[in-house]
Order: structure tokens, then C-alpha cells, then sequence
């Protein structure tokens, strides 16, 4: 088990931060966060305040209740499952009517499905080389136009268009033969 | 599973980072947590700090390097009641 705490599986990480290790639960969150927090803002489209909220309260709870864990292989699910219990509560607590939250949750198994395929996508770019893995969280995740991307990278626009292309043809066939259970993921 | 470029592409962009602040305030959790208990198991042994956390649990917090968040306050207050 030894290396980065960011290479190691979930199931490393989580028997780590178990055991206190400090580094371990600082790569967890640092995995994990963006998950959480689409979960509360896609998934049950919680406003800003009460998005922060939940995403303290699901961290807090998975710091408390990460002993109750039976497999730590299913770290992801329980995750999201929690995310989705805390993010209902939350609905729940600022609402009269029970109707008006139902309404909220219709969609929302339909969203979180989706975000758990960009959790397996974000797998597959963390075993690309860091320029690629830089670029595209840049351009797709963090919506960094062109222009800013090469500014801070010192390159013309044009090359940053055929390195994102490039980049994206790299993850795709990454993620062709991909099995994200055996893989660290999700930086 | 085979994705086109288009669907990456979107799935990429579904997973944006949360505001700034956020992951590092959730880093900060187990580090706040051991002083919480630490200050707390000492207030319970101490009448005179218990006094000076319900009086002034803002500034007694500040004194032991804790920052006094909405959250971390009232998750004393909720421990001390």
C-alpha cells in the first residue's frame, strides 16, 4: 500500500482514513467532492446555501459512520447513497408541502445514474498524462475558455483545440477497455 | 462501454469542482473534530471554561484555533446543551 494517497484505490483509502491517517482522508474528499456536490446541485438542485450544507453533512457523516462500512469496496454506492439521504432531509427541512419535494425527486434517479458514469469517465482521465488530464478538466469541467487556458499555459489557442481533441480521443480509448473497480479513480 | 467524443465530452462536464473553499473546509473535519472533543472533554472537568464557552463559545473557540463556523458552533452548542 505504499505511493500517493491519490493513486490508491477507494478501498485503500478508506481502510487508511479508518485507521487515521490524515493524508488519506484529505485524498478522499479531494475524490470525492465533486461527485457530492453534483449529487446536491444536479441531482436534488439544492440552492448554493443549502448545497454547502449538505456537502459539510454528507462529509461529516461519512467521518463518523465510516466504520459501519461492511465492504470497502462499496464505498461509492454508500457514498451515494448517504449524499442522496442527507440531500432529502435537506429538501424535506425547507418545505411545508411533502408534495413539492416528491416533485423534485422524480428526475432525479435519472441524474445521479448520469453522474455516476461521469465518476467512471473522470476514472478514465486520471490515467491519462497530467497535460491531458489538466486541459480537459480546464476546458469540459471548469469551463476555462481557450484564450485563458493558453494564456496560462503559454500556448496559441489553435493548439490548444487540437491538444483538447487530441486528449479526448486519448480518454475515449482509454475508457474502452476500462474496469474502474480495480483502478485508483477520480482526481 | 463505448462512448461517442460528444458524450465524454458532456459526462466531463457534469463533474465540475465545488466552490472555492468547500473541499477544504471538509478537509479540515477530522483535525476540528479532535480539538472540539479535546476542548469540550476539558469543559466538562473544568466548570469555569464550561462558563466561558456558553458565554463567549465564539472567542473561547478563537482562543483554542478553532474557527467559529456556523456550523462548528452549533454543533458545540448542540454538545454542551
Amino acid at each position: 500500500m505504499e505511493g500517493r494517497p491519490a493513486d490508491r484505490t477507494d478501498a485503500e483509502l478508506v481502510a487508511r482514513c479508518r485507521a487515521g491517517d490524515g493524508e488519506a482522508w484529505n485524498a478522499l474528499v479531494e475524490r470525492f467532492s465533486r461527485y457530492v456536490y453534483a449529487i446536491c446541485v444536479q441531482g436534488f438542485r439544492l440552492q448554493a446555501h443549502d448545497a454547502e450544507d449538505a456537502f459539510q453533512d454528507v462529509f461529516a457523516k461519512v467521518y463518523e459512520q465510516l466504520g459501519r462500512l461492511r465492504d470497502d469496496d462499496a464505498f461509492r454506492p454508500w457514498l451515494a447513497q448517504l449524499t442522496r439521504r442527507v440531500c432529502i432531509d435537506r429538501l424535506r427541512a425547507g418545505r411545508r408541502e411533502a408534495a413539492t419535494v416528491e416533485d423534485d425527486l422524480a428526475d432525479s434517479d435519472d441524474v445521479l445514474a448520469t453522474l455516476d458514469e461521469a465518476l467512471t469517465v473522470r476514472d478514465g482521465l486520471a490515467q491519462l498524462p497530467g497535460d491531458c488530464r489538466e486541459i480537459l478538466d480546464r476546458f469540459f469541467a471548469r469551463d476555462e475558455s481557450y484564450r485563458s487556458i493558453s494564456d496560462d499555459l503559454g500556448l496559441p489557442p489553435g493548439t490548444i483545440a487540437s491538444r483538447i481533441s487530441r486528449c479526448l480521443e486519448k480518454l475515449k480509448a482509454v475508457l474502452e477497455d476500462f474496469a474502474p473497480a480495480a483502478r485508483p479513480v477520480g482526481r | 462501454m463505448s462512448r461517442d467524443l460528444d458524450t465524454i465530452a458532456r459526462l466531463l462536464g457534469a463533474l465540475p469542482p465545488p466552490p472555492e473553499g468547500w473541499v477544504e473546509a471538509a478537509q479540515e473535519l477530522p483535525r476540528v473534530r479532535q480539538a472540539l472533543d479535546s476542548l469540550l472533554e476539558q469543559a466538562e472537568a473544568d466548570a469555569e471554561l464550561r462558563a466561558r464557552l456558553i458565554a463567549d463559545l465564539e472567542g473561547a473557540l478563537t482562543e483554542v484555533g478553532i474557527a467559529p463556523t456556523p456550523r462548528v458552533v452549533e454543533l458545540v452548542r448542540r454538545r454542551l446543551s
